[in-house]
């Protein structure tokens, strides 16, 4: 009897040490501001709230550090026999998680993954893997790449997750998708997902790069939509990392325990003016309304200071940037543009409508700009949509003003051809300029980078004077951590790195 | 009465009809669809038709809409376009969670709001009836947004405390599952509160004043028992009906508390549809809802002859 | 015990000028009537009494607090906070009281007729009332709004549709109860028509629920805008609501109070004002007080 009661006291001890026990789990508990989109297969989703998990999970052959060089991943070392053949010469020690080994075999098969029209995948575009001709695999661990021609930036799109290596077996065991599945290489494995609550993401042992090796048991992601309860919740240490809203820094400046974290995005948000739609076909309107906007204020209001004067090519993209407070259109000058109003026949201004929506900064960037081209005439109607109309509106390229915010990748490939060549997918405005479509492919056919800057500087410059868009700043984006997180360097290329990150509990 | 529920019951069939169609039209007229969703900026011509053909979006309308109603009849109601899970499965995980924080409000709402609303009309106005109609005026008064995000920040501020970030289940763990749903119920349950309490208020009076009220306190009834079995039964018919309509309204009406405090409730899941634009989620979810609608009421309309043997359906 | 259909008539709906007298006598109800009064007032002569344009920034004054130049504030982009609420008045006001107009106009009109002839009439308005009550009302506002296109009109009508059913039910439980009392019989046997009975015998019965019901709509209403505004679906920037005001504020709670306290202080006056007047009218329009 003793004996019995004894073992029940241990056990109700046992269990009721347990939940402390698990607490002292080494776990990194990070608050997001949306739920993963649609699950994470890394060729189909989009979702940048889904990436984070996705870059946990999967590798890419190469990566680009912060001042946009490449360097290895799974990719220890490549060469170029020619202008469009790759070899890589694989890392010997990848596992994935399933526990195979990963070979050519498996790079061969990601990338025809990726090409497969019925996959759907977003790295079928020349933006990424799409002028893949043929993928070789010359031996266990060495793969050869051959493309149908010149693709100067294709060694830094392979940094995309678009174009990770997965695990055939997995795909084939899942009926072809990965959404709810894991067949990845990476530092973390899928754990569990409870859409619109949390995603858990595990360590796994068996990673092939000690650097870069989990340094958490887990992570778990939880999902706060609201600014005012991921602060709440990582003041109460519920959570150990949260993504910021600008509006919070004030708060947390003089909270000790609180440390922020920030890096500068290759992100810029500003107005795409519908040239094929009157009155913005006219240059003289552009040029007016380009130099009715004090972006200074916009940044004040809009971003709370939290962002740096950018063209469409951002100063974080590092020698591709032109310097564009030398623009002569950056500088506010109300008398200049309303003269030009005048001139190109709206001396008493004109209405039109600016579409906003997704972000509240597009949105905010929105009210300061009717506000200002209210100085000029100009009587603008904002138009606050929901996501569904504000992607119609991006897809259907119908809009006056739209105001957006776009990523400039990588390169200027992105930044400049993806946006405003003619007949690009993302060139919402259907601009059409013959120079610049001309510098596109010529910065695109040539590896010399001396050159290709010349060229996208050009045609950079061109689009600026064109007037077709009044881009704004580029923001800085922000993190706050309990200052028990250590080791923790966001950048653009890598917002979501944990490698080396540490509690100190 | 058997009739009447086997009556009530075969109505639900157009009821859902009229509900599926009504939401497939409205899918194909709101702007955006879940192509879009999918590609977002990386989106051409090609991988448009692509995903179009892939998710079956290539046919034509009429089909589309049979083929789904052909599998919903059987219970099927199909995979979602984003994930491609089955969705009828996540309903009814989620049901579980939107079912308990409804129930829960309402227990609330009772709680609070049954005992006064009877104080509040025997003390007619008193200052306690004055003061009893303002105070639950105010749950009804402050955006649910508003009182959440002011509550998150006042346990944060004033006890350091955040209410459990991890979803847990009921029968996972119930002092934890406790714990997140409280303060969400807590919220819904004060809105609810406001408008039972004034409704219980103002039937009882109405009852209050009604002669056989008068007889049976002329008789010499205890109090208690002319308030409870006389009065308060036989007011309870309007209390019934606006309880009944709040649990039908709870279901999906809860999305903005279930946000803030990242509850993996129906609702969430109904608007990620709509956003999304994800046709079988939002289509299964809204027909759901709309059966435990009819359902409840059914429930509550039965109900009545209970209270009130004056009304009978036949 | 029952008197002839005029004299009922002149005690339910008694004409204005004594409804309002006996309304102002009541202590409560005069408080209600102030309230209300207030609110109209500041919607009525906003323009008069708002000291800036409600979209005028000022940069140098983002997110002060209540001052001589800003009463109650301003925003994150300087605007006055004060001159944004008598606005938002307006909004408020306007997109409470047309939402309950509709919705209670076609809620005691399908209510009665539902009630009142039973049978086959009854079950197909309240299979339509069914369907549309089943629907979320996130989904119907979402689907009426970007049909129509947003618009404050279009809020309103979103909003009427979706509280239509409450009535609707509402008004029919309150028949059914009145049916089955013995005056309506009563009335039945000394004569009087079917449409008659309807409107002078069950309307004034009815009218204590309804009110009840017609006031907490309105407070419905004004908050149903608020959490539109909150989903994104609302009033079209930068025209302010008080809905609007409070979840664009919500991110500087801590930082700007004033932002929260003061569209919070006018949606409770209003609501409390309009709530209590419903009470006051409700006790003058009862017949059985008087009977």
């Amino acid at each position: 009897m003793k004996k019995l009661f004894a073992l029940v006291l241990a056990l109700a001890l046992a269990i009721s040490l347990m939940p402390t026990a698990l607490a002292e789990e080494n776990v990194l508990k990070y608050g997001v501001d949306a739920d993963a989109a649609g699950g994470f297969d890394p060729h189909t989703i989009s979702a940048v709230a889904s990436m984070r998990m996705i870059g946990q999970m999967y590798n890419t052959l190469v990566d680009v550090d912060e001042d946009l060089n490449v360097i290895p991943e799974l990719a220890t070392s490549w060469e170029q026999p020619d202008d469009v053949t790759y070899i890589f010469h694989l890392a010997e020690n990848v596992t994935f998680h399933s526990g195979r080994a990963m070979t050519a075999e498996d790079v061969k098969y990601s990338f025809e993954r990726i090409l497969d029209p019925e996959v759907g995948a977003l790295g079928n575009s020349s933006s990424y893997a799409g002028d893949i001709d043929t993928v070789e695999v010359v031996d266990p661990y060495t793969v050869k790449i051959t493309l149908k021609n010149i693709n100067a930036p294709f060694l830094a799109n392979l940094s995309s997750s678009y174009c990770s290596i997965v695990d055939k077996d997995v795909v084939e065991a899942n009926d072809g998708s990965l959404l709810l599945a894991d067949g990845g290489t990476g530092p973390y494995t899928l754990g569990e997902w409870v859409p619109d609550n949390s995603v858990t993401v595990k360590a796994f042992d068996n990673y092939f790069d000690e650097a870069g090796k989990a340094t958490f048991d887990a992570i778990e992601f939880y999902v706060l939509t609201d600014a005012s309860a991921r602060l709440a919740a990582l003041r109460t240490g519920a959570v150990d990392l949260i993504s910021a809203d600008t509006a919070m820094l004030d708060l947390v400046e003089n909270d000790d325990s609180i440390q922020t974290v920030s890096y500068q995005s290759r992100n810029y948000t500003g107005l795409f003016l519908n040239v094929n739609r009157a009155p913005f076909d006219n240059p003289l309107v552009r040029q007016a309304i380009n130099l009715a906007l004090d972006r200074e204020e916009i940044i004040e209001f809009a971003f709370n200071g939290k962002a740096t004067i950018s063209g469409f090519v951002p100063a974080s993209l590092g020698h591709w940037a032109v310097d564009v407070t030398e623009n002569e259109y950056y500088t506010q000058n109300i008398e200049k543009a309303k003269s030009l109003l005048a001139e190109a026949g709206y001396p008493d201004g004109f209405e039109t409508n600016i579409i906003v929506g997704l972000l509240d900064s597009i949105r905010d960037t929105g009210l300061v700009v009717e506000q200002q081209l209210a100085e000029i005439g100009i009587k603008v109607n904002v138009q606050d949509v929901e996501r569904g109309q504000y992607l119609d509106a991006w897809n259907g390229h119908d809009f006056d003003i739209m105001v957006c915010q776009n990523g400039a990748g990588s390169d200027p490939s992105r930044a400049v051809a993806f946006f405003f060549k003619t007949g690009s997918s993302a060139n919402i405005q259907d601009y059409s300029n013959a120079r610049v479509d001309e510098l596109c492919e010529l910065a695109v056919a040539t590896t010399d980078t001396a050159k290709r800057e010349e060229y996208y500087k050009e045609a950079t410059n061109i689009i600026l004077d064109d007037c077709i868009v009044a881009i704004v700043a580029s923001p800085q984006e922000y993190f706050l951590a309990s200052t028990a997180l250590q080791g923790f360097a966001p950048n653009a290329s890598n917002a979501n790195n944990f490698a080396g990150v540490t509690l100190a509990k | 009465m058997r009739d009447y529920i086997i009556r009530r019951l075969l109505m639900l069939i157009p009821i859902l009809i009229g509900v599926s169609i009504a939401i497939f039209v409205i899918m194909q007229l709101i702007p955006g669809d879940v192509v879009s969703g999918i590609l977002g900026i990386e989106e051409t011509p090609e991988l448009r038709a692509m995903w179009e053909a892939k998710l079956g979006l290539d046919k034509p309308l009429v089909e589309q809409y049979f083929s789904w109603i052909g599998k919903a009849v059987t219970g099927d109601f199909g995979e979602s376009f984003r994930t491609g899970e089955a969705v009828f499965p996540e309903i009814m995980k989620r049901f579980k969670i939107s079912a308990e924080l409804a129930l829960l409000a309402c227990v609330i709402a009772w709680i609070i709001a049954l005992p006064l609303g009877i104080l509040s009309s025997l003390k007619r106005n008193s200052v306690i009836d004055r003061i009893v109609r303002v105070v639950a005026l105010l749950g009804v008064s402050v955006p649910n947004f508003a009182s959440a995000t002011l509550l998150i920040l006042f346990f944060s501020k004033a006890f350091n405390y955040y209410s459990p970030v991890k979803y847990v289940g009921l029968f996972e763990n119930f002092g934890t599952n406790m714990e997140i749903m409280i303060l969400p119920a807590f919220i819904l349950g004060s809105i609810m509160a406001g408008s039972v309490m004034r409704m219980t208020r103002s039937s009882m009076l109405e009852v209050l004043r009604q002669d056989y009220i008068k007889a049976v306190r002329a008789k010499g009834a205890p109090e208690r028992v002319t308030i409870f079995r006389h009065a308060f039964k036989n007011s309870s018919i309007p209390i019934v009906t606006l309880i009944g309509m709040q649990i039908g309204g709870l279901m999906g009406g809860t999305v903005v508390i279930e946000q803030i405090f990242s509850i993996p409730g129906l609702g969430q899941y109904t608007l990620t549809g709509i956003s999304q634009r994800d046709f079988p989620v939002v289509q299964g979810c809204v027909l759901f809802i709309a059966f435990v609608y009819v359902i409840v009421n059914l429930l509550v309309d039965i109900l009545y002859t209970y209270i009130d043997p004056r009304i009978s359906y036949s | 015990m029952f008197k002839k259909g005029k004299s009922t008539k002149n005690r339910a709906l008694p004409g204005n000028e004594s409804l309002l007298r006996q309304l102002w006598n009541d202590p409560m109800g005069r408080a209600g009537m102030i309230g209300v009064g207030i609110v109209i007032l500041l919607a009525v002569f906003a323009p008069w009494i708002a000291q800036y344009d409600v979209a005028k920034m000022h940069a140098k004054d983002k997110l002060t607090g209540p001052s001589a130049a800003y009463w109650f504030g301003t925003d994150n982009f300087g605007r006055d906070v004060f001159s944004r609420i008598v606005y938002g008045a307006r909004v408020s006001l306007v997109v409470g009281i047309v939402a309950v107009g509709i919705a209670a106009g076609f809620g005691y009109l399908f209510g009665m007729i539902a009630g009142f002839f039973e049978g086959k009439v009854e079950s197909i308005i309240m299979m339509v009332m069914d369907v549309i009550f089943a629907f979320p009302s996130i989904l119907l506002a979402l689907f009426i709004v970007s049909a129509l296109g947003p618009s404050i009109v279009n809020t309103m009508i979103a909003i009427g549709i979706v509280n239509i059913p409450v009535f609707c039910r509402t008004v029919r439980a309150s028949v059914k109860t009145v049916k089955s009392t013995d005056y309506i019989a009563n009335a039945r046997s000394i004569g009087l028509k079917k449409m008659t009975i309807l409107f002078k015998h069950v309307t004034p019965n009815v009218m204590a629920p309804f009110t009840v019901q017609a006031t907490l709509a309105l407070s419905g209403a004004i908050l149903t805008e608020a959490s539109m505004s909150f989903l994104g679906l609302g009033i079209q920037p930068p025209n302010p609501s008080w809905g609007s005001m409070l979840s664009d504020a919500r991110k500087y709670m801590e930082r700007a109070p004033w932002l929260v306290i003061f569209p919070a202080l006018f949606i409770i006056m209003t609501i409390l004002s309009f709530n209590i007047l419903g009470d006051a009218l409700r006790d003058v329009l009862d017949p059985k007080l008087k009977l």
